[in-house]
């Protein structure tokens, strides 16, 4: 017997001391101890490779591991692992309407005491609130977007159709685009119009909010749908009839979009700026940049917001996590070189002004006019997602329906139906 | 008399008590040997399913929450949503669908294979070649097809046929995807259902035939009966296998459109990992999990009554 109690002693010791070894493996990052820590982001490593670069020669004592998880699976791997409160991940990338979900959760530190001045102070003024959620900031902004109008200038001249206008109070109309764009596939363009993200709620939310729908949260805690309002049946009417009449593609991947614009295959596509360097990697296509679209007798709206990093509250690193958040988001040199592969727009004041300072030369002579416009677009049509606890399930519903009317279902019934599937899990939240 | 019988014999003179021992000694062996893959499918198995359980009766805002007891409420919110009644009766048609067919194709192939012909060797590389692909790779590769300006439809317009629109459409959605897993499991069946006809006593033909039986009096008086236990078996695993079919779903439909391909493996991914609903993931988990045990247990039922 005694022989047994000393096996097991030695068994406890073994797990003990590989459960000590586990626990000491990522480094002490909480003192000024050498550490690793591990950023999850869902873009490739090579957009932030400069970054970290910079930063792992400002932080000589701190590694950086990057993970990358395509967009598509990002969030439920976030589900998973942080949920699951696996301190393998340190730093990880927020999306912008994600934050108050991720928050209501605990899923992110709180970083108000650390972060709030210095982002008020320091970042573009929208982005302090897209950040911050039941009056405390849970993420530093890292970049932020806008959306802009190209237009294929051959296939338009082919078509005798006039340039759209940079001047926000001439923006085109979706209404003119469908019909526009009919006209170019007459003259030679394969497709008409396209949007970068097609089926997702970032790059549809404008034409609901320009058409007088809004965003489709209402109540005072946000979990209320209102997504089959008259201005989201009428903005999914016009979306509808964009596949119905084979303006735009069924059945094409959101991620093949882009190309077939910078291919020169499509007359319009309603894009981000990074759609600028996958033209100018392509380099096969002459074209010019408009302002976003507006609804006819609508009111302007575009899309912004992009991701922002938050921390992990099972890090076992958190003052060396704190101070990767702090160089990518609120430094100069680090937000530059963390939105300079992509051609995003970096969220420190003093970045962005370089930014747009750089926009109408980055494929010169197609970008001309494109910081200032971009300047007048955030200043004035920019819209955040709603910041809603219930963010994560309304993106899974609405992308659902999105998709639903692009392959020609019924919208008011469609829209009914996500209504209610949507107003169903909220009250699960409630 | 052989040695082993005279074992057996002094064996059996052996006093009980030393019976005993050894017999002891054998179930010590045996638990021995068994222990780590009893241990492993506790842990892995029997634990995890009977968290799920627990776990469907309670409720959480999120998993670092602590849950509450919530008795049916779960099971009421998925019964009382006409979404899941959608998502059972996809997953019924897919499975009343595609398990006759996948089985009959395979029996069929698996037939056939069994005979000498020439080119065999070309039509076997091209039966068991999807089932070395991965269902990943498979299933982008079908997406590719399928695409309204995709190839299929390349060739249906050069024959003048009218282009389909394929995964679009929720009248062809579940039917493409059928087509694409069967590509895969066709083959994978047949690989079983060919040992099976390849264990049949040649000289029950031999007989039948001398008797004047025809090749589908043979087929149906010796080759299905006597291949019974292969197809049993075949049938079950299929079920299961397509009862927790995931992989095409997650990556060509999402369960659209207009949920014509929302499976209920599926739906429990997304309900538990999309949105974050573990509690209501499990309670469709718990489900499954009976609904599986239930078909499988007819399934047994029913070929054993066959068989006395």
């Amino acid at each position: 017997m005694r022989k047994h109690y000393r096996y097991i002693a030695v068994a406890v010791a073994a797990a003990s001391i590989i459960g000590l070894t586990a626990c000491s493996g990522g480094g002490s990052g909480d003192g000024d101890g050498p550490a690793t820590i591990t950023l999850l982001t869902a873009d490739p490593q090579k957009n932030l490779q400069p970054a970290i670069d910079g930063f792992e020669k400002a932080n000589p004592d701190i590694t950086v591991e990057y993970e990358y998880v395509p967009f598509d699976q990002y969030n439920n791997l976030i589900e998973q692992r942080i949920g699951s409160q696996d301190p393998g991940v340190d730093v990880y990338a927020v999306d912008s309407g994600a934050v108050g979900a991720l928050a209501s959760k605990g899923y992110l530190v709180d970083l108000t005491d650390d972060f709030a001045d210095k982002v008020s102070k320091g970042s573009l003024p929208a982005t302090s609130e897209a950040n911050t959620f039941d009056g405390k900031l849970w993420s530093v902004p890292m970049w932020t977007s806008m959306q802009y109008l190209y237009y294929n200038k051959d296939l338009l001249d082919a078509a005798g159709i006039p340039y759209p206008s940079q001047n926000l109070d001439e923006a085109p109309t979706y209404q003119q685009l469908l019909e526009d764009g009919k006209k170019a596939q007459a003259a030679g363009a394969t497709w008409g119009l396209l949007f970068d993200q097609i089926n997702r709620y970032y790059q549809l939310q404008p034409i609901m909010e320009s058409a007088g729908g809004g965003s489709g949260v209402t109540g005072d805690d946000l979990l209320t749908a209102d997504i089959n309002n008259t201005g989201w049946v009428d903005a999914m009417d016009w979306y509808s009839k964009l596949f119905a009449d084979g303006v735009a593609p069924r059945g094409v991947a959101t991620e093949q979009l882009p190309v077939l614009f910078s291919t020169g295959q499509a007359a319009y596509i309603v894009s981000g700026p990074w759609q600028a360097t996958t033209n100018a990697a392509e380099g096969k296509v002459n074209y010019g940049i408009a302002a976003n679209p507006v609804w006819e007798n609508g009111t302007p709206a575009m899309s912004t917001g992009s991701w922002n990093l938050g921390i992990n509250p099972a890090t076992d690193n958190l003052e060396a996590s704190k101070k990767l958040v702090d160089y990518l988001g609120l430094t100069k040199d680090g937000n530059s070189l963390a939105a300079s592969v992509l051609g995003i727009a970096p969220t420190f004041s003093e970045s962005f002004d370089d930014f747009v300072g750089g926009l109408d030369d980055r494929d010169a002579p197609n970008t001309a006019g494109m910081g200032a416009l971009t300047s007048d677009e955030l200043n004035n049509i920019a819209v955040n997602r709603p910041n809603s606890p219930g963010f994560t399930q309304m993106a899974d519903v609405t992308g659902r329906a999105f998709e639903d009317i692009r392959n020609g279902q019924d919208v008011k019934g469609t829209l009914d139906k996500a209504q209610d599937e949507l107003q169903g899990l909220w009250d699960r939240l409630k | 008399m052989t040695t082993a019988t005279r074992v057996n014999r002094e064996a059996g003179h052996q006093p009980a008590s030393r019976r005993r021992r050894r017999g002891g000694g054998i179930w010590k062996v045996a638990l021995l040997f068994l222990a780590p893959t009893v241990i492993l499918l506790f842990v892995l198995r029997v634990i995890p399913t009977i968290g799920a359980v627990i776990e469907s009766f309670q409720r959480s805002a999120s998993r670092l929450a602590p849950p509450r007891f919530v008795g049916f409420d779960n099971y009421v919110d998925l019964f009382s949503d006409g979404d899941f009644a959608k998502v059972l009766g996809v997953t019924g048609l897919f499975i009343v669908i595609i398990i006759p067919f996948q089985v009959a194709i395979a029996v069929l192939l698996a037939v056939l294979l069994n005979e000498r012909f020439p080119g065999l060797g070309v039509v076997r590389v091209f039966i068991f070649v999807p089932v070395a692909a991965p269902a990943a790779v498979a299933t982008v590769i079908w997406g590719v097809a399928f695409q309204p300006q995709g190839p299929i439809n390349a060739v249906l317009e050069a024959v003048g046929l009218p282009g389909q629109p394929f995964l679009t459409s929720p009248d062809q959605a579940l039917l493409s995807i059928i087509i694409l897993m069967s590509w895969i499991g066709i083959g994978y069946w047949t690989l079983f259902l060919v040992a099976g006809l390849q264990d049949i006593p040649i000289e029950l033909y031999e007989a039948a035939s001398i008797d004047g039986a025809g090749w589908w009096r043979c087929f149906f008086s010796i080759t299905l009966p006597n291949l019974r236990r292969t197809l049993s078996f075949v049938i079950v695993a299929n079920t299961v296998a397509s009862l927790i079919a995931f992989v095409p779903i997650a990556i060509l439909t999402k369960g659209g459109p207009a949920d014509s391909t929302r499976l209920i493996m599926f739906d429990t991914y997304n309900n538990t990992f999309v949105l974050g609903d573990v509690n209501l993931g499990q309670a469709e988990v718990t489900i499954l999990l009976i609904a599986l045990i239930a078909i499988t247990a007819l399934q047994f039922r029913l070929l054993g009554k066959e068989k006395s």
